[in-house]
């Protein structure tokens, strides 16, 4: 029985509405389906639209001993293990403002429900834009891609949020209105606190205001597209353009089984060559710069024994093809999510040297165990690997929940660190979706003891079981 | 301090690594700061084992624990305020690993921050920031403090370019945080640990990004009639989404200052002079120069001058990195601040720093990081007139607050320390502090490891603190 359902859920609610404002609250089951997280629907859900709100509503749950957790678009809520308690589900997507953007000082400041399609089309008008470029692009919100700290393949040259968030406001699963960090594009002031939130998937605050440095739009983009025998042989390629001058702006390397996922999901124009792994790299900068690209990546690739290397962005038409490109891979997991219901995948920070070697162990183990995969790696240090189960019974999670453990077995040996982002609920109750403890997660507990003693905040989704 | 920690000690790491004799503690009694603090005695651990060893005696003891590196540091962040033990890396100095492939290095905390790049260079790689005082300051105090440096405002400050930590905690546990891989499932705790000055735990390991060398580099030297219009252009390339690897700018009375005494090419009769350094593809790198000189042109630069070669370009740079010791053979006493405020606020803010130290009698000179807002005014004055030393105080506080009320930071790379711990309120608020207080105690129970530094130590207090002996090493 879900807890709605419960007497006691709907005494909660009714209790919620009343403080809360029956406007602001959401109580109908149907409606609330649309928030359940691993198969659990909360009493509540409650709208926010202030700081002094969100610590109200905390305040409430702490005194009440219920579990809430904050959400934005929803896009995001099956990472992580299943709740230990929720009882109130916080929609944020009401805060969606824009509270400062100052183009000329390349800074911006917004609110946690904004979506970052909407946010990146403001940016845009000015020639600006935010890395964060994540999965889920039309929906996400700001919110939930620090939360979640979600992938995006412009790591590459931009590194993550850390690199670019310059403050977050907040409040703390006690209903502390707070901050750290600043405005300005550089401060070392006070704790780093912004740092532990961003992918602390809403365990320990919930965001109120982000602050960014924005970065100028890049004026011209050239996208490669070349196929190779096997992972080992594009890395390779990786390696070598890594280490000319040339850089670039994005590298993905995918598998072809992923190639198969985005044919699936795409114009017919994007066909990849299959049985190959392909390679998309992108660069950008001034036409000068781009023209160099042009001129000098083929060398690199002819010594890399690519197959079929095409060029993109010269026209409008391929252009159009090379943006389809992009977005299918920056869409990798939420592509997975609709091809196979119960996919599980992982994510894999590994060292760039053992790629190709994580890469082709998965691979073999994948066979041994007759799981179908697909995967896609970005070389500067991550692999997703995801998992296509043809069901999910019983005995089919037996089998998955022993392929995960080899999984993380394999990729930690090779110096990798490993997490599941996405799982259906029943292998959550079978494998730590965080993998194998370590010695660290006692010092995360004393942060979770001093931003949500309660545990009031998202309770039992996190690493170390926090 | 009791005679007996200091016998426990040298029993752990041998009487030459053990100092508590008063004359021999004088050189640690200071760091680049204005401060001035005498520890109980000081000790060189060799290994991780040592420190996780001192941090335990530390703690049975109950007295003070505070790590060192160079002592170069701008706010105090090294010295030993409440006394106690001052644990210095000098020896811990070994570069553990260098991984060219994934682009790490692995050193131990008193490595100085340069031998990163010399022991890389060969590869064609770089250990990133840069800060003016890295031939000598250690990497150990650079994560500490979060340093920068003049090239941070392409490339990030100290944060960006770490991964991975190894850790002891007061109690003398031993943890690792972070790794080599680009990220770590969890909390981002490395995060948290960068820039924590020490007051969190002591860092016995760090794990860096080294960075792959640009294939271009220009520096330029724009120089100005009109002081006004070094701040305008700086805006304007921000403006027009244009970032240099760094853009530095010298006003008229500093550059004279460091001409005199650096010989570095600065024309003497300027207004102000803006150092710019472009890197990357040379396509990227040649279309950038052209532009910047352009609006440089655009803001009356009466002169663009490109550095021919190497030798130019160091000369520039030695004339911008030695500043602050010129500076210093021009007065009894002065006092920077580390202010930083959004760009677009540069000449307004500037402008308002000349009416400050005009309306309390002083000579400001402004030598700092423009392209990111990175303020250092330098206050001039005699520490041995009281009322002149109190005008000086007055007039940094008013200064500083200017900074903080358009949107700005207390500090951009210095730290907080001992030195602006009692203008955190200025910034933050109290629940901001009380948030920040409870980590420390967290990590930290009983506040004995590098007391006194970062929160304020009273409430309300607001003032800034430049104490006695305000004759800095000039090492900025």
């Amino acid at each position: 029985m879900s807890a709605a359902t419960s007497d006691v859920a709907q005494l909660t609610a009714a209790r919620i509405a009343q403080r809360f404002g029956v406007e602001n609250t959401v109580v109908s089951a149907a409606d609330l389906a649309g928030y359940e997280v691993d198969g659990m629907r909360p009493a509540a859900t409650v709208f926010a639209k202030s700081p002094e709100e969100i610590a109200d509503l905390l305040k409430f749950a702490g005194s009440e001993k219920l579990g809430v957790i904050p959400c934005g678009a929803r896009t995001k809520l099956g990472i992580g293990m299943f709740p230990a308690k929720y009882d109130i589900a916080l929609d944020l997507s009401r805060m969606n403002r824009v509270l400062a953007f100052e183009p000329r000082d390349l800074t911006l400041g917004v609110e946690p429900g904004m979506r970052f399609s909407a946010l990146a089309a403001t940016l845009a008008g000015e020639k600006q834009f935010l890395p964060l470029n994540p999965p889920f692009f039309q929906r996400a919100t700001i919110g939930g891609i620090l939360a979640a700290d979600s992938a995006s393949p412009l790591r590459h040259s931009y590194g993550g949020p850390r690199d670019f968030v310059l403050g977050l406001e907040f409040v703390t699963g006690e209903g502390a209105i707070a901050k750290s960090g600043g405005r300005v594009v550089k401060n070392v002031s006070g704790y780093d606190l912004h740092k532990l939130l961003i992918g602390s998937l809403g365990t320990l605050a919930v965001i109120t205001r982000a602050n960014f440095k924005t970065f100028p739009t890049p004026s011209e983009q050239v996208v490669f597209v070349a196929a190779f025998d096997d992972a080992a042989a594009a890395l390779e390629f990786c390696k070598t353009l890594a280490s000319s001058p040339l850089g670039a702006l994005q590298v993905d390397v995918i598998s072809p089984d992923a190639a198969q996922i985005f044919t699936a999901h795409s114009d017919a124009e994007i066909a990849l060559p299959a049985q190959r792994w392909n390679m998309v790299v992108s660069a950008a900068g001034n036409a000068r710069a781009v023209e160099r690209h042009r001129r000098e990546l083929p060398l690199i690739a002819e010594q890399a024994k690519a197959s079929g290397l095409v060029a993109l962005g010269d026209t409008v038409q391929s252009m159009k093809v090379a943006a389809a490109l992009l977005g299918r891979i920056r869409e990798f997991p939420a592509l997975v999510l609709i091809a196979n219901a119960v996919a599980t995948i992982f994510w894999i920070a590994a060292l760039p040297s053992t790629m190709a070697a994580v890469a082709q162990r998965l691979g073999k183990l994948a066979k041994e165990h007759s799981m179908p995969t697909a995967t896609v790696i970005r070389p500067h240090g991550l692999i997703y690997f995801a998992i296509l189960p043809a069901s999910s019974d019983a005995i089919a999670v037996g089998k998955l929940a022993k392929f995960s453990e080899a999984v993380f077995r394999t990729s930690d040996e090779l110096g990798s660190k490993t997490r599941i982002e996405f799982a259906p609920t029943e292998l959550k109750r079978a494998v730590n979706v965080w993998g194998a403890s370590r010695p660290d997660f006692e010092l995360a507990r004393r942060v979770k003891k001093v931003f949500d003693p309660g545990y009031v905040l998202s309770p039992g989704r996190f690493a170390g079981g926090i | 301090m009791d005679k007996q920690i200091i016998h426990e000690l040298e029993k752990l790491l041998g009487d030459e690594a053990v100092v508590s004799a008063r004359e021999e503690i004088l050189l640690y009694e200071y760091d680049g700061s204005v401060e001035e603090a005498r520890p109980d005695c000081v000790v060189f651990p060799r290994n991780t084992a040592d420190v996780s060893a001192i941090a335990r005696i530390s703690a049975k003891h109950g007295v003070p624990m505070v790590g060192r590196g160079a002592g170069t540091g701008l706010s105090g962040g090294a010295l030993a305020v409440q006394g106690g033990i001052l644990t210095v890396f000098s020896r811990m100095n070994r570069i553990l690993k260098i991984d060219e492939e994934n682009l790490r290095a692995v050193v131990q905390p008193g490595v100085v921050n340069l031998d990163v790049t010399r022991a890389v260079e060969h590869l064609g790689l770089y250990f990133a920031p840069d800060p003016s005082s890295q031939k000598a300051c250690t990497i150990g105090g650079n994560v500490a403090e979060n340093a920068g440096g003049p090239h941070t405002l392409a490339y990030g400050v100290t944060t960006n370019h770490v991964t991975g930590l190894e850790l002891v905690l007061p109690n003398g546990d031993v943890v690792r945080v972070g790794g080599a891989t680009c990220e770590t499932p969890g909390y981002d705790l490395t995060g948290l640990m960068v820039g924590s000055e020490g007051t969190l735990a002591i860092v016995s390991e760090i794990t860096v990004k080294l960075s792959r060398k640009p294939e271009a580099v220009k520096t330029l030297l724009a120089v100005f009639n009109n002081i006004d219009d070094a701040p305008e252009t700086v805006a304007d390339f921000t403006g027009r989404a244009i970032t240099p690897a760094a853009c530095e700018m010298l006003d008229g009375w500093t550059l004279r200052a460091v001409e005199e005494f650096v010989h570095a090419g600065f024309p003497l009769d300027s207004g102000a002079v803006l150092l710019i350094e472009v890197e990357g593809l040379k396509e990227t790198v040649e279309e950038q120069a052209t532009q910047i000189a352009e609006i440089c042109k655009s803001h009356h630069a009466r002169e663009v001058r490109v550095a021919r070669d190497a030798a130019e370009r160091d000369l520039l740079w030695k004339g911008r990195k030695n500043a602050f010791g010129a500076v210093g053979r021009l007065s009894p006493s002065y006092y920077v601040q580390d202010a930083v405020i959004p760009r677009t606020k540069l000449p307004e803010t500037l402008r308002k720093i000349n009416e400050i130290g005009k309306r309390y009698g002083f000579t400001i000179g402004n030598i700092f990081h423009a392209g990111d807002g990175n303020l250092h005014p330098i206050i001039l004055f005699d520490q041995r007139d009281s009322e002149e030393f109190k005008r000086a105080v007055a007039a940094s506080g008013e200064i500083m607050r200017h900074c903080i009320e358009c949107g700005g930071a207390l500090t951009g790379e210095h730290g907080i320390g001992m030195e602006k711990n009692e203008l955190m309120p200025l910034m933050f608020s109290d629940a901001d502090m009380e948030l920040m207080r409870r980590v420390r105690e967290a990590f930290n129970p009983g506040g004995h490891l590098n007391p006194a530094k970062v929160l304020p130590l009273g409430k309300g207090c607001k003032e800034v603190r430049i104490p006695s002996g305000a004759a800095s090493l000039g090492i900025l």
